[in-house]
C-alpha cells in the first residue's frame, strides 16, 4: 500500500527528540517523584509546592524549546507517535499555566477538610499529563491514550469532596458521558481506519481514494463520531448539557482545571487532527462544523442569560467561547494554517486568562463565605458593589469579563479580532453573523456582572474578617500582574504573537 | 507627537482627578472637577494654538503621525486632522468644558471616578475624529463606549442598567459589522496589491467591484446610522438619552452622535462614493423618515429629556439627508447643522439638568409657569427652543436651510416632506417651551447660578455668532468636495 510508503518512518529515538521532548519526560519524571515523595512522607504543604515546582519546570523547559530554534519550520516527529511544533510547546505553555494557577488556587480550597491531599494534587499533574500527551500527539492512537488519561484523572477531581452536595452526581455524570465520548471516538477511530488504513494523523484521509465509493460513507461517519467525541469534552453543543452541573459540582480549583487544560488540549488536539489530515477539504465535514459552532454560539449565550451561579455562567459562556473558536477549522487553503495557528493560540491565551482571573476572584469570595460559615457557590450578587470596596480585584474582574466579551483595550478583542479576520478569509458569513450576533447576546449578560460590581450597596461581606487589606500582598501581586498583562497583550498583541510567527 | 499628547494628555489628567480627588497636597486641596476643568481648558487651547499656527494647508488630511503597532497584521498607529475632524475637535472641547460645567454639583458621590469616565470619553472621541488607521478607528471607537457606558450606569437615573445595556449592546453589535467589513477592505487590499494595509489613504485608491463594495458600505453605514441614530436603529437613544446623567446626555447628544454623521462623511461617502450614491435614496429616505417621525415622537413625550432626545433623531435626520445628496450647499449644511445642533441639544439637556436639580422631575406635567420665578431660565429656554425649531438668526437655521437647499436638487420630493419636519420641529419646541415656563406656577424655582448663566449665555452667544456669521464654519469647511 503506497500511502504507508509516504509516512516517514522514524523509529529510532536520537538525542535531539530527547531534547525535544523533555518537558512532557520531565513532567512524567516528576510525577513518579511524587509517588515516591508521598510514600517518603505526606504533607499537603509539600506536595502541593512540589507539584508547583513540576509544572514550573515543564514551564520554562517549554518556553525555553520555544525561543531556540530546534523546533522551528515542520517540527519534530518523535516516533509516528509523537510530533511537536511550536504551536504544540505553546500549547503545553499555556496549559502548564493554568495548571499552576489551579494548583495555587487549590491550597486554600482544600484546607477545610482534615485529611491529607497527595492524590488530589497527583490527579491534577496527570490531567497536565494527559493533556500534554495530546498536545504532542500525532497519532490516534497517542491520542487516545491522553485523552483517556485526561478523563479518568478529571472523574476522580470532579467528585474529589464527596461529602458535598453535588460532588457525587457531577462526578458520575461526567464519568459517563465521557466514557460514552470515549467510546464515540474509538468508533469513530475504527471507521476512519477502515478507510486509510493507518492511524496516523499525518496520513491525508481526504487524498486517500484506493476504497470503492460506498465504502468512503465510512470516513465520513468516522470523522462525525470522532468530532462528537471532541465536542463531548469541548461541551460543544448538542454535547453540551453535562457541562453547566459538572462545572457547579466540581470543587472550584477543578472548574477552571476543566474550562482551561481539559479544553485547550483537547481543542488543540483537534486542530492538529483536522489541519494534518485535510478535514478542511471535506464539504461534510464543514457543514457539521458549521452547524454545531453556530448551535453552541446560540445556546451557550442565551442560556447563560439568566444563569446567577459564576460557574454555571462560565459553563455556558465557555461553550459559547468555543463554538467562536471553531472558526479556525475552516481555512480556505493550506497557506493559511500558521494564521489560522496564531490566532486560535491567542484567543485560548485570552481565554485562559480571563477564566483564570475571574476564578481567583470566585475563590477568593468563596474564602469568605465560607469564613462566615456559608458554604455555597458564589453569586453574582456576591460582588455588589465590589469595585468601591476592594478596588484591585474588583478591576481585575472587569478586565476579564471584558475580555470574554471581546471589548477592545483587552486580550479578547484582538482574539475576537483574529478570528473575525479568519472568518473573512474562508469567507465564512453564516460564522461571521453568529459571532456578531452571539457577541450581542453575549453583552447581555457579561454587562451586568460589570454593573453589579458597580452597583453601590452595603460591604456585603462581612469585613470583620479584614479590618483594612483584604488581600495580603502576594495575591495582590499576582492580581495586578494579571491586569497588567491582559491590558498590555491587549494593547501590545505583537509582543505574544512574535512567538508564534 | 501633538496629537497623542492630546489624547492622552486627557486620559491622564483624567487619572490624575481620579486619583487626587478630595485629597490635600501642599495645602491645597485638589478636586476632581478643578483639575478637570483645568486640563481640559489646557489641552483645547493647546490644540487652538497648534492647529491655528500650524503651516499645513488642513483642506487635505495632513498625517500628524503613523508608527507601526501591530506589524504583523500592519497595522498602525496613525493620526491625521483635516478641516472636518478639526471643526469637530473643538466642538468637542467647547461641550467637555459644558459637561464639566453642568457635572459641577449635580456630581457629589464618587466624583474622582466620574471625571475620570468623562475625560477618558472625550479622548476616544478626539481618537476617533483623527484616527485614519481603521483599526486604531475602531479601537477608538469602542474605548469611547466604555467609560459612557459607565456614566449612564453609574450616574444614571432609576432605569439606567437598562438604558446602558441597551446602548451598548446597540453599538456593539453594529460596530461588529463595520468591524467585518474593515476586515474584508484589509483583504481587498491584500488581495490588489499583496500586502495588507488598514490605512485610510491606502484604502481611497483601491478599486473595488461594486457589488462587493455594497456590501462592504452597508457594514460601514448600519454602524454609523445606529450612532446617528436613523430609523430604524434608533430605539436606544431615547432610553440612554433619558437614563443618563446631565453630562451625559450633552456628551451623548453633543459630540457622540456627530461620530456617526463624521464616519459617514469620512468613510462612506470618500471610500465608497459609487455605492453611496447607488444607496443614495434608501438613505435618504431613512433620513427623512427620521426627520418625521423624530418631530412626530417629540411632541408625543411627556418628559423633558425624552422630547428632546426625539428631537435629536430629527435633527440628524437633515444631516444624514444631506450627506446622502452629494453636493457642496448640502454639505456645508450637514457640517453647520452637526455644531449647531451640538450646541442647541447641548444648551437643552443642560436646562434639563438645571430643572431636574431643582425639582426632582424631568416630567413635564410637574413643570410649568417657571418663568414667573425664573425670568433668566425662561429667557433662555426660549431662546434655545428657537434654536433647535430653526429660528432665523440662530445657528441651526443656517445648517438646516442649506441642508435643504442642497438636498432639493437632488431629491426635491424628499425635501419638501423633511421641510415640514421643520414645522413639527415648532410645535413641539412651543410644547417644551409653554410646558415649562407657560401656565399656572406649580411651584417656585430658583433663577439660574453665576455658573449656569455662564452655561446657558456661551452656548447662545455660539448659537447667535454662528447663526449671524456662518461663515466661520463655512469658509473653513469649503473645498472638501472640489
Amino acid at each position: 500500500m503506497n500511502q504507508v510508503e509516504n509516512i516517514v518512518e522514524v523509529t529510532v529515538f536520537t538525542a535531539e527528540m530527547f531534547v525535544v521532548l523533555s518537558p512532557i519526560l520531565f513532567l512524567s519524571f516528576g510525577i513518579v517523584l511524587a509517588l515516591l515523595l508521598i510514600a517518603w512522607q505526606r504533607s499537603q504543604k509539600m506536595i502541593a509546592v512540589f507539584s508547583q515546582v513540576i509544572l514550573v519546570f515543564t514551564l520554562l523547559l517549554s518556553i525555553h524549546l520555544l525561543s531556540g530554534n530546534l523546533l522551528s519550520g515542520e517540527g519534530v516527529q518523535i516516533t509516528t507517535l509523537l510530533k511537536v511544533d511550536q504551536f504544540s510547546y505553546l500549547s503545553l505553555s499555556l496549559l502548564c499555566l493554568s495548571a499552576l494557577a489551579v494548583v495555587s488556587l487549590s491550597g486554600q480550597a482544600l484546607k477545610s477538610q482534615i485529611e491529607v491531599h497527595d492524590e488530589y494534587y497527583l490527579l491534577i499533574l496527570l490531567v497536565t499529563l494527559g493533556a500534554a500527551i495530546l498536545v504532542a500527539s500525532d497519532h490516534f492512537a497517542s491520542m487516545f491514550l491522553g485523552f483517556e488519561l485526561l478523563s479518568i484523572s478529571l472523574v476522580g477531581l470532579v467528585g474529589y469532596f464527596r461529602e458535598h452536595k453535588y460532588a457525587v452526581e457531577a462526578g458520575f455524570k461526567y464519568l459517563i458521558l465521557s466514557a460514552t465520548a470515549s467510546s464515540f471516538m474509538l468508533l469513530g477511530i475504527a471507521f476512519i481506519y477502515s478507510q486509510t488504513g493507518n492511524l496516523s494523523f499525518a496520513v491525508n484521509s481526504a487524498a486517500v481514494s484506493w476504497s470503492p465509493v460506498p465504502l468512503q460513507l465510512f470516513n465520513s461517519v468516522g470523522i462525525l463520531l470522532f468530532f462528537s467525541g471532541i465536542a463531548f469534552k469541548l461541551s460543544l453543543a448538542p454535547f453540551h448539557f453535562w457541562a453547566p452541573d459538572v462545572y457547579e459540582g466540581a470543587p472550584t480549583p477543578i472548574t477552571l482545571l476543566m474550562a482551561t487544560v481539559s479544553k485547550v488540549a483537547m481543542f488543540t488536539v483537534l486542530i492538529k487532527c483536522c489541519f494534518s489530515q485535510g478535514y478542511y477539504n471535506n464539504e461534510y465535514f464543514i457543514d457539521v462544523i458549521i452547524i454545531v459552532a453556530l448551535l453552541s454560539m446560540f445556546v451557550g449565550n442565551t442560556l447563560a442569560l439568566k444563569q446567577q451561579n459564576i460557574k454555571r455562567l462560565i459553563a455556558y459562556s465557555s461553550i459559547a467561547h468555543f463554538g467562536y473558536l471553531l472558526i479556525i477549522l475552516l481555512i480556505s487553503s493550506e497557506q493559511s494554517i500558521d494564521f489560522a495557528w496564531q490566532s486560535a493560540l491567542f484567543y485560548l491565551s485570552a481565554y485562559i486568562l480571563a477564566n483564570i482571573s475571574i476564578f481567583t476572584i470566585v475563590m477568593a469570595y468563596e474564602k469568605e463565605l465560607s469564613q462566615n460559615a456559608q458554604e455555597r457557590d458564589v453569586r453574582i450578587d456576591d460582588w455588589q458593589s465590589m469595585f468601591w470596596h476592594r478596588r484591585t480585584e474588583a478591576v481585575l474582574l472587569i478586565v476579564s469579563i471584558l475580555s470574554l466579551a471581546g471589548i477592545p483595550l483587552t486580550m479578547g478583542f484582538i482574539g475576537k479580532f483574529y478570528l473575525l479576520n479568519q472568518a473573512v478569509i474562508s469567507q465564512s458569513w453564516w460564522l461571521v453573523s453568529g459571532l456578531v450576533i452571539g457577541s450581542g447576546i453575549g453583552l447581555a449578560y457579561y454587562l451586568p456582572i460589570i454593573f453589579t460590581v458597580f452597583k453601590p450597596g452595603e460591604k456585603h461581606m462581612l469585613k470583620s474578617h479584614h479590618p483594612k487589606g483584604v488581600l495580603v500582598a502576594s495575591p495582590r501581586i499576582f492580581i495586578t500582574l494579571l491586569i497588567i498583562i491582559s491590558f498590555y497583550l491587549g494593547v501590545f498583541p505583537d509582543s505574544f504573537s512574535q512567538y508564534i510567527m | 507627537m501633538m496629537l497623542t499628547f492630546i489624547i492622552f494628555g486627557l486620559l491622564l489628567s483624567g487619572s490624575v482627578a481620579w486619583v487626587t480627588d478630595n485629597k490635600v497636597f501642599a495645602g491645597i486641596k485638589f478636586q476632581a472637577k478643578w483639575v478637570s476643568l483645568l486640563s481640559v481648558l489646557a489641552l483645547g487651547s493647546y490644540f487652538l494654538l497648534l492647529v491655528y499656527f500650524s503651516n499645513n494647508n488642513f483642506q487635505q488630511l495632513q498625517l500628524f503621525e503613523r508608527v507601526s503597532w501591530i506589524s504583523s497584521l500592519n497595522i498602525d498607529y496613525a493620526l491625521a486632522l483635516d478641516t472636518l475632524s478639526i471643526t469637530l475637535i473643538v466642538l468637542t472641547f467647547i461641550l467637555a468644558v459644558v459637561c464639566i460645567l453642568v457635572s459641577w454639583e449635580e456630581i457629589q458621590e464618587k466624583s474622582g471616578f466620574y471625571y475620570f469616565n468623562l475625560l477618558a470619553t472625550f479622548s476616544g472621541v478626539i481618537g476617533v475624529f483623527s484616527a485614519v488607521d481603521m483599526f486604531l478607528f475602531f479601537f477608538f471607537w469602542e474605548v469611547m463606549l466604555i467609560p459612557m457606558t459607565a456614566i449612564i450606569a453609574i450616574w444614571g437615573h432609576e432605569n439606567r442598567y437598562f438604558a446602558a445595556v441597551k446602548f451598548f449592546i446597540f453599538t456593539q453589535v453594529s460596530s461588529l459589522l463595520m468591524l467585518v467589513a474593515i476586515i474584508a477592505m484589509a483583504y481587498i487590499h491584500q488581495q490588489q496589491t499583496g500586502v495588507m494595509s488598514f490605512y485610510y489613504q491606502d484604502w481611497l485608491t483601491l478599486d473595488i467591484k461594486i457589488d462587493v463594495a455594497q456590501y462592504l458600505m452597508l457594514g460601514f453605514f448600519i454602524a454609523f446610522a445606529v450612532k446617528l441614530p436613523s430609523v430604524p436603529f434608533h430605539s436606544w437613544l431615547p432610553d440612554a438619552h433619558t437614563q443618563a446623567p446631565t453630562a451625559g446626555s450633552v456628551l451623548l447628544a453633543g459630540i457622540l452622535l456627530k461620530t456617526g454623521a463624521y464616519g459617514l462623511i469620512r468613510f462612506v461617502i470618500f471610500l465608497f462614493p459609487q455605492a453611496s450614491e447607488n444607496f443614495a435614496p434608501i438613505a435618504a429616505t431613512l433620513a427623512v423618515i427620521s426627520i418625521l417621525y423624530g418631530a412626530k415622537m417629540a411632541f408625543a413625550q411627556s418628559d423633558f429629556k425624552r422630547l428632546v432626545a426625539y428631537s435629536s433623531i430629527s435633527h440628524m435626520g437633515f444631516v444624514m439627508l444631506a450627506i446622502f445628496s452629494f453636493n457642496e450647499i448640502a454639505y456645508q449644511g450637514a457640517i453647520v447643522t452637526m455644531v449647531a445642533h451640538g450646541l442647541s441639544s447641548a444648551a437643552l439637556f443642560s436646562l434639563a439638568g438645571m430643572i431636574y436639580q431643582r425639582i426632582h422631575s424631568r416630567n413635564l406635567d410637574d413643570m410649568g409657569g417657571f418663568w414667573q420665578s425664573a425670568p433668566r431660565m425662561g429667557g433662555f429656554g426660549l431662546a434655545f427652543a428657537a434654536a433647535a425649531f430653526g429660528l432665523p438668526g440662530l445657528a441651526n437655521f443656517v445648517g438646516e436651510f442649506l441642508s435643504l437647499v442642497g438636498a432639493f436638487q437632488v431629491f426635491p420630493i424628499m425635501v419638501v416632506f423633511a421641510s415640514l419636519g421643520l414645522i413639527g420641529s415648532a410645535i413641539y419646541g412651543m410644547l417644551l417651551f409653554q410646558k415649562t415656563f407657560q401656565g399656572v406656577p406649580l411651584q417656585q424655582v430658583q433663577d439660574l447660578s453665576v455658573r449656569e448663566f455662564i452655561i446657558c449665555g456661551s452656548l447662545l452667544g455660539l448659537l447667535v455668532v454662528l447663526g449671524l456669521y456662518p461663515n466661520i464654519i463655512l469658509g473653513y469647511a469649503f473645498g472638501v468636495f472640489a
